[in-house]
């Protein structure tokens, strides 16, 4: 089966930030060469275990970014490595890295230095402010990416600090620009044979999923502000039920109506039929207006919702006692049923369970011999009918195609190799 | 170092865009500023409903939405009512001149228009056909509707986001609309693109979202099904650095961001505090140690932050080397960020309703074909014009005809 980049081969400079970037383009089926220190890669200690034991190469987290992909070890400091780098650029046709701007000058890792050795070479640099700019030399990690790029500010409880999403998002979003800037600097080349270099700036990748606050805030000057469990409209959207919590939009924005007939159905609607509670549920917004008209009664005019602030806490008072009467299935199947916004808030084990994941053979099984361990991991996030993207090997130990790429490829004798080794160059 | 050609990346792909609300839009938006020409299809019996999210511009009898002026940049606007026959073979014939067909309807509406892959192939032999169901269109949640936030919930994110003793907390953006759902189409489109490239082939990508959020929390997946552990919200903390967190600094919920992960770093950040005496304390000797005492770590830290104003405090870490960060609001990006600035990250565009309107830029630099953002989010029906006539080349007659039918409603 052909995959939709078996004809390229990447250079993998790139630590946590754009680990993802460079397992998006192995797992589409580009020959990507890890570039490691001689002591192995940082993220080979990043945690979670297998077995949550944390020697040994056990790094779910190594595991997770770096399926797919081939190791060499190098070492970048020395003039023979250098050297070494030079020879592998020349077979390369992308080079993803992250080093901070200065390292990258001085470690001849940078456009002009590379374009000399093979003007075909797409240069993808991922650093945390971009390759320009007064905070070019920052510092960064992922909480500062959240917190620069402003997505920290907009999560979380009104009066708790802002708080970081989890995962490591910024990392994300920056291998996110990393991996389509690349791959529209390939198509550029495909059409014109042209190499160039691809400046990706993890803030302004975290910056494209805020656009509500920074766009919203030059139209509106108002300052967008963490709401904690309401999301869209002044009104909640988020309650515990039976078993865990659930995200029930519809109950504050179009399909109020709806979900007043289930609940009234179930006899749970208690007084909100009363004459009293008309007007302000009716500007909460409901599925049939929205029908109607469109879109706009679905958002709440907050100015309308803060004449009703004890008619509101009564309602919700009203749905929190409904909703714990369901588990999270009820409601989601109930929800699609009727067609109205609630979906149930999951946990990892939930996600390992959910079934339609399951069904779709999402969860693939994997093996590592060397760990003596077989597990299920989460497949890829799109499905491509005629490339699709597979489990070709197991993450790669440290410097296990050294052989493999600086002799049989790259053509460098044993002895010097050993050479090599003994200097800690490889 | 730069050799600026005028040549856009994706100059020569024609983009059928069926795509409504946010993540689809965000796709088409990307291939639009890269060169690629986008014709946006709506019906005023159905408009997409991203026109209406507030906030609202509005400019003497005029109002468009500001979010989808800026998420449909780059396009054309068309009306076409797909209730009507004559529309459906109207779109088919603009598919057999495009390179890509986008939708991302929660049902199969395409394919039950005759607009899926299986039939275009038959009039454009390398088609790229391109789904976003929400959950995949086959098992027992097929062709579920949902949205952003809601998505966000069930892929985990939410009950890793937070501080311990809170529920499970989301932003108020509905991310995965945004982040995970648009860049991942946007990379497999591009990928598909190249491999049509050099075999002539194009394909059917589908991308479930729900599937495409999920790897956005991937390893916490992960570490449940090899180790059976669930990982649990940890508020700002990390587990390989202390201190790590927001801290508030002076004035109205304002914080920097900190983040420190080796002994050196920890030994910049108390220089910069002056060393005071707490921290030559054995309890912040080493990194286990901090991570022992962290409450108090915090609580120590930030009785330095509060005093201090949020930007002096992030300039004067990362003048010493530490990682740090003010947490900025939509206000903070767009007024006194200089990065922000010089990047170039928001522009302004002439819109032809309501004046001059704002929008973001292209983040991603390319150094020979960089992106270009040419105009904002189109009228309903605003090139129809150009589609129908000059693209479609439809008689006089033709269109008229359309027009009475209600084919172009």
């Amino acid at each position: 089966m052909r995959q939709a980049l078996d004809d390229i081969r990447v250079l993998d400079l790139a630590d946590a930030m754009g680990g993802y970037c460079t397992k998006l383009l192995a797992d589409l089926g580009a020959d990507v060469v890890k570039i490691e220190k001689p002591e192995g890669d940082p993220m080979r200690r990043e945690p979670p275990f297998l077995r949550s034991a944390p020697d040994g190469g056990t790094s779910l987290y190594w595991w997770y970014f770096n399926t797919n992909k081939r190791s060499v070890t190098l070492n970048l400091e020395s003039a023979d490595g250098r050297d070494m780098f030079l020879g592998l650029v020349k077979s390369a046709d992308v080079l993803v890295e992250t080093l901070p701007p200065a390292a990258s000058i001085r470690l001849g890792v940078d456009y002009p230095t590379l374009r000399k050795v093979n003007s075909h070479l797409i240069l993808t640099s991922i650093t945390g402010f971009g390759l320009t700019g007064p905070y070019r030399d920052f510092r960064i990690s992922d909480i500062v990416g959240q917190a620069m790029g402003g997505l920290m500010n907009i999560t979380g409880l009104p009066h708790r600090p802002p708080c970081a999403t989890g995962a490591s998002q910024a990392y994300y979003m920056a291998s996110m620009d990393g991996v389509v800037g690349t791959l529209l600097a390939l198509c550029h080349r495909d059409a014109t044979g042209q190499g160039q270099m691809v400046d990706v700036a993890m803030q302004g990748a975290v910056l494209k999923t805020v656009s509500a606050s920074t766009v919203g805030y030059l139209v509106s000057r108002k300052v967008l502000k963490r709401t904690g469990l309401e999301y869209f409209r002044g009104v909640r959207d988020y309650f515990p039920c039976k078993d865990g919590y659930a995200m029930c939009s519809a109950l504050g924005g179009s399909g109020a109506d709806v979900m007043l007939d289930w609940m009234d159905s179930e006899g749970m609607a208690a007084d909100l039929r009363e004459e009293r509670y008309a007007e302000v549920l009716a500007a909460m917004g409901s599925r049939r207006r929205m029908k109607k008209g469109f879109g706009k009664v679905a958002y709440v005019d907050p100015r309308r919702l803060g004449l009703y602030t004890h008619e509101i806490a009564h309602i919700q008072d009203v749905w929190a006692a409904w909703l714990k009467t369901h588990t999270r299935e009820e409601l989601f199947a109930g929800a699609q049923k009727r067609g109205v916004r609630l979906m149930p808030v999951y946990t990892a084990e939930d996600v390992a369970h959910e079934p339609q994941l399951i069904h779709r053979g999402f969860f693939t099984e994997v093996e590592h011999p060397e760990l003596g361990a077989a597990f299920k991991c989460p497949g890829p996030p799109y499905r491509l009918a005629k490339t699709p993207c597979t489990m070709r090997r197991r993450p790669p130990l440290a410097g296990e195609h050294n052989l493999e790429i600086y002799q049989e490829e790259m053509g460098i004798p044993t002895r010097r190799l050993s050479w090599l080794k003994q200097r800690g160059v490889v | 170092m730069t050799l600026t050609s005028a040549r856009l990346p994706l100059e020569g792909v024609r983009v059928l865009d069926f795509c409504w609300a946010v993540a689809g839009p965000s796709v088409t938006r990307c291939l639009g500023d890269f060169g690629a020409e986008v014709i946006k299809v709506e019906s005023t019996a159905r408009l997409d409903h991203g026109r209406m999210l507030p906030p609202v511009i509005r400019t003497g009898g005029a109002e468009v939405g500001a979010l989808f002026v800026n998420n449909n940049c780059d396009k054309l606007g068309v009306t076409l009512n797909m209730a009507h026959p004559t529309a459906r073979d109207i779109a088919r014939r603009l598919a057999a001149m495009s390179d890509v067909v986008i939708n991302n309807f929660a049902s199969d509406a395409l394919e039950r228009w005759g607009l899926g892959y299986d039939d275009l192939v038959k009039v454009k032999p390398d088609i790229i056909t391109v789904s976003m169901p929400l959950m995949g269109t086959d098992g027992p949640r097929a062709n579920y509707g949902g949205y952003g936030t809601g998505l966000q919930a069930m892929a985990g994110l939410h009950y890793l986001t937070g501080f311990p003793d809170d529920p499970p907390l989301a932003s108020n953006i509905a991310y995965p609309d945004f982040g995970p759902n648009p860049m991942h189409t946007i990379t497999a489109i591009l990928a598909a693109l190249h491999y049509r490239n050099r075999t002539g082939q194009g394909q059917h990508i589908e991308l479930c979202q729900l599937e495409s959020t999920v790897s956005f929390g991937a390893v916490p997946v992960l570490d449940y099904l090899a180790n059976g552990v669930v990982e649990m919200r940890h508020g700002n903390r990390a587990e390989t650095a202390a201190p790590h967190g927001a801290y508030r600094c002076r004035g109205d919920d304002r914080w920097c961001a900190i983040a420190v992960f080796t002994d050196a770093e920890w030994d910049k950040l108390t220089e910069v505090m002056g060393r005071p005496a707490w921290t030559r304390q054995q309890e912040f000797g080493s990194f286990p140690a901090r991570k022992e005492h962290e409450d108090e770590l915090d609580r120590l830290l930030e009785a330095w932050t509060v005093n201090r104003d949020a930007d002096q405090t992030m300039m004067s870490l990362q003048q010493a080397g530490v990682a740090a960060g003010v947490v900025q609001s939509g206000k903070d990006i767009t007024e006194t960020d200089p990065q922000v600035r010089e990047r170039g990250y928001f522009l302004r565009l002439k819109h032809p309703e309501v004046g001059e309107v704002v929008c973001e830029d292209v983040t991603i630099k390319l150094s020979a074909s960089p992106g270009k953002v040419r105009r904002p989010g189109p009228g309903v029906g605003q090139d129809n014009e150009y589609v129908y006539r000059q693209l479609l080349q439809m008689s006089e007659e033709e269109i008229n005809q359309c027009y009475v039918d209600g084919v172009f409603d």
